[in-house]
């Protein structure tokens, strides 16, 4: 009966952790694609910008929001909130999501690493 | 010196500081962390273990871009300086002091002092002018020097830098740390005993030159640049102190051809480079020595997280020499030779701050009794030959320069130390130099406490 009892648990855990894990990546891999990929350009800390600006708490967070970062003319006008979906469409392709903007960054092409890396900004705030 | 954070550690270290400044605003001009400072980026974006020169592939875009790059806004003076306190020790005595005021052997040195003028005057142009103050022969000179014009633009859709670099050193203007100008050991001692020869390239008309050379950077991959030498003239060699070496005949040719790849967790480089010089030695007009220097270089670096970081670096020199002038004077025995310079090294950093590195060198040349027996102690060879082989290993620490760092963009400071060994020294093992000296001899340990503000 105990035994019953911890699989149910075990097995319902599972199946609400499996589609999270799957779906929106994994944070702990995303931080250290953020380092590989990201941090050079981009501190989590608030209020610190590198070449670009602080990406904390960056999910939701309006376009070009931050006050004292000098935002190109095209990333001041593409005026949209940060989603998930936005994210994803921009760091895999920066020139083509937003054109004229000033990310001087290729692109990531790996669904997965792309996907572990907003798992990992979701938790930056 | 500084690693222990005790009250009285740390008021040394302020102390150093001030003193710093203070030696700073005494000279005439006044540049490196300003390249931080402007770009709002951490050393590490830029340098391998948080220091200068060696440069990640983010430094090196950020220079052949011309030192302009910025984080947009107003007020950055482009200024930075540099002091660097250093000690020698050789295996076994020099036969002669090495500079006035020194030692034969133990000698401590304040070896450099620097005021750069480092960064950007506006969107196209972007300066590393350094000047520097050494105490070892007691002149302020100006340093290394590399202005720059650029433009951005796209051809064929991709990112592309068009350049000028105006600049007083073959290779000073190259980004990718495998040509001499920023070639490892970035930092070595002037009170060592130096091997007799180098290729052209390496070194021998540092300063003494000006050269303007035109490049491109298509694509964040492809670099290729032309340029031309000709020698400062005497009045200006005296005003900025540098001892004229002899003369360029017409203007000598640069050229370099590279690859670039940066894959963000690693990157690679290969390319070739060279240079042809026609010299009238002395200044003395006539014949001329004419020198024809081609090599190939490639460099390897693992980034990953940046929290171990690999870095490969090489680079193979072949100079032809046809010694029409030394040779009619009776200064060369022959009039044709050859010498050739193998770099090869690989360091490695953990958390930008613990560095390590080893470095082999091999040079191999053609016997000259002209050139190179020149019957003294310490620095001639009885076997006429240059054949110099050794190592060189250096540990460092760096404990500024990341994000979170105390000072960050201001505080800077390596302390290293180096030791460099001689398996063969102008010609031999044993008894190069006909009194007795051997290539382990000139064995020297190095250590420096370098500081950037
Ligand atoms: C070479 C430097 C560089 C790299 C590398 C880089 N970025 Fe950026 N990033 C920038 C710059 C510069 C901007 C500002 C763009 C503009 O104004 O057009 C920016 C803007 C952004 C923004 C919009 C922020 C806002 O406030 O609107 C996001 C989101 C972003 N980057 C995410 C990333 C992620 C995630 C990565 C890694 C996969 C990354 N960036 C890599 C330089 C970089």
């Amino acid at each position: 009966m105990k035994n019953l009892k911890i699989s149910a648990l075990l097995a319902g855990w599972m199946l609400a952790a499996l589609p999270t894990a799957h779906a929106a990546g994994d944070a702990v891999r995303g931080a250290k694609a953020f380092d590989e990929e990201c941090a050079e350009c981009h501190s989590l800390k608030e209020g610190k910008n590198k070449k670009g600006p602080s990406l904390n708490a960056i999910l939701g967070r309006k376009s070009a929001s931050i006050a004292d970062f000098n935002y190109s003319d095209a990333m001041r006008a593409y005026n949209q909130a940060w989603t998930a979906q936005a994210i994803d469409a921009y760091i895999k392709a920066p020139k083509k999501a937003v054109p004229g903007g000033k990310m001087k960054y290729e692109g990531l092409a790996d669904d997965g690493a792309r996907q572990d890396i907003i798992a990992f900004l979701s938790s930056q705030h | 010196m500084f690693g222990t954070s005790t009250p009285r550690a740390m008021h040394r270290f302020r102390m150093a500081l001030v003193t710093l400044g203070l030696l700073a605003s005494a000279l005439p001009a006044h540049a490196v962390p300003s390249f931080a400072r402007q770009t709002g980026q951490d050393c590490v974006a830029c340098h391998v273990g948080g220091f200068g020169p060696q440069l990640t592939p983010y430094g090196i875009k950020f220079k052949l871009g011309g030192y302009t790059d910025s984080d947009g806004k107003a007020g950055h003076i482009p200024l930075s300086a540099m002091l660097v306190q250093s000690y020698t020790q050789t295996s076994k005595d020099q036969s002669a002091d090495p500079a006035k005021g020194f030692s034969k052997n133990d000698n401590l040195s304040l070896q450099e002092i620097s005021m750069f003028v480092a960064g950007r005057f506006s969107d196209n142009i972007g300066a590393f002018v350094q000047v520097t103050h050494a105490e070892p022969d007691r002149k302020t000179t100006l340093d290394n020097a590399d202005l720059r014009i650029v433009k951005n633009m796209q051809i064929a859709d991709k990112d592309t830098v068009l350049g000028i670099s105006i600049n007083n050193n073959p290779t000073v203007q190259d980004a990718f740390n495998t040509v001499p100008a920023w070639r490892f050991p970035y930092m070595s001692s002037e009170l060592a005993v130096g091997s007799a020869a180098s290729p052209l390239i390496d070194g021998a008309l540092a300063q003494q030159v000006i050269g303007v050379s035109a490049y491109g950077f298509y694509d964040n991959h492809w670099y290729a640049e032309l340029g031309g030498y000709n020698s400062l003239s005497k009045r200006i060699l005296d005003d900025i102190n540098i001892a004229p070496g002899d003369k360029i005949k017409g203007t000598s040719p640069y050229w370099r051809l590279a690859y670039f790849e940066d894959q963000r967790k690693q990157a690679y480089s290969f390319g070739i480079f060279g240079m042809d010089a026609h010299l009238l030695p002395g200044w003395t007009p006539g014949q001329t020595d004419k020198y024809r220097d081609i090599g190939i270089d490639g460099s390897y670096q693992f980034l990953g997280t940046r929290e171990h970081v690999f870095a490969l670096n090489g680079s193979y020199i072949n100079e032809r020499r046809n010694l029409d002038a030394s040779f009619g004077a009776g200064d060369a025995e022959k009039r044709h030779g050859s010498i050739n310079r193998l770099d090869v090294s690989g360091s490695y950093h953990f958390d930008k701050t613990y560095g390590a590195t080893l470095a082999l060198f091999d040079i191999r040349g053609s016997r000259d009794n002209g050139l190179y027996n020149s019957g003294e102690q310490d620095v001639g060879s009885v076997k006429a030959s240059p054949n110099t082989r050794g190592y060189t290993v250096q540990g460092d620490w760096t404990p500024f320069g990341k994000e979170d760092s105390w000072g960050n963009g201001w505080a800077n400071l390596r302390l290293g130390l180096q030791y460099t060994g001689y398996t063969k020294f102008n010609g031999a093992k044993n008894n190069y130099d006909g009194f007795g000296r051997n290539a382990s001899d000139n064995n020297t340990l190095f250590a420096f406490a370098w500081f950037a503000i």
